[in-house]
């Protein structure tokens, strides 16, 4: 056994001085956590902004059950739910691979994020922002296809 | 370098000078730990080959992140974690894993646990480690013959305290039963 440990540190020193193994510099370290930081706030975003359009298009067309839910099937920018969900994973990924102090097991950070985007997005709505973008921002195309059929 | 004084350095001043200043230091590190990880990682994997495979991996791997490392943080935790990981990917290679089953369990007496005093646990775990599954004898390996606190163990393992606990706890009363049948 001590043969093969001395081995170790010298197969380890080897690989460093032969330039095989090389220390990554703070920077990859830095933007990797900035990476990762706007990552998941771009997720946030966008799944929030999902959750409100959900709630902003149930309101706009009344009561009929079956004709809302084809409705949001047929309009749902489902290219953004996309998006979101590999902003999701990616992050996760992304934590678990620069901050060794994350303890947390993943599905508890999932159900936090979900959590947190059902709570902003139902907000948002409350709040009268989804109106807001109805008649004005880069949104306003996707709020009205919503609001079309309803007159 | 002065071998007396590079002793006496904690492993973070050593990370901060092999970051800084001189790569050779990283020798120490690897000296000062590569025994217990080797014999950790054993236990984990029960392959001493594959065991010293782990470790020099994990070396190589703490070195190329080693700018990664938080230093208000405790090193050999790290180090721990990398050999936890990169044992757990082996054993799933070689599907020679044993089973983690969170629900595995058996009927318990805690009146039992009550007698058994630490120092018979330390003569008999490393006999017995080997028919508990992986679940408990870990936090167990970690707790007394690595030697690494609760707080340790719930960084190398990425688990809350009390679940290291309960694990410690329940992995004695599986002792308790199994290896006194032996």
């Amino acid at each position: 056994m001590s043969k093969e440990l001395k081995n170790i540190t010298e197969s380890v020193m080897e690989q460093i001085h032969l330039g095989k193994a090389k220390m990554k510099p703070k920077m990859y370290f830095i933007i990797g956590s900035i990476l990762t930081f706007i990552g998941l706030i771009s997720s946030v975003i966008v799944s929030t902004f999902l959750v409100g359009l959900t709630r902003f298009s149930l309101r706009a067309h009344g009561p009929m059950g079956q004709y809302r839910f084809d409705q949001i099937i047929s309009n749902f920018p489902w290219w953004t739910l996309v998006f979101a969900v590999f902003g999701l994973v990616i992050g996760i990924w992304l934590i678990r691979q620069y901050d060794f102090s994350y303890k947390k097991e993943p599905w508890i950070i999932i159900l936090g994020f979900i959590l947190i985007i059902l709570i902003a997005g139902w907000t948002i709505d409350v709040m009268g922002l989804n109106d807001n973008l109805l008649q004005r921002g880069p949104m306003k195309r996707i709020m009205q296809n919503y609001s079309s059929e309803k007159n | 370098m002065n071998m007396a004084e590079n002793k006496e350095m904690s492993d973070e001043e050593i990370i901060e000078k092999v970051r800084n200043s001189d790569q050779d230091f990283y020798a120490l590190i690897v000296d000062r730990y590569q025994k217990k990880l080797v014999r950790y990682a054993n236990n984990l994997i029960r392959d001493e080959d594959k065991a010293i495979d782990i470790v020099q991996e994990s070396f190589i791997k703490a070195f190329i992140n080693l700018n990664n490392f938080d230093n208000k943080k405790k090193f050999s935790s790290w180090i721990y974690r990398i050999v936890h990981n990169q044992a757990i990917n082996i054993a799933k290679k070689y599907q020679k894993e044993t089973p983690l089953l969170e629900d595995w369990d058996f009927e318990g007496n805690d009146d039992l646990e009550k007698d058994f005093e630490q120092k018979e646990i330390v003569e008999n775990v490393e006999k017995c480690l080997s028919e508990i599954p992986l679940l408990y004898s870990e936090p167990m390996t970690l707790y007394y013959i690595e030697e690494k606190s609760y707080e340790e163990i719930s960084d190398i393992l990425k688990i809350p305290m009390g679940t290291v606990a309960t694990r410690i706890s329940r992995a004695k009363k599986i002792m308790k039963n199994i290896c006194q049948k032996n």
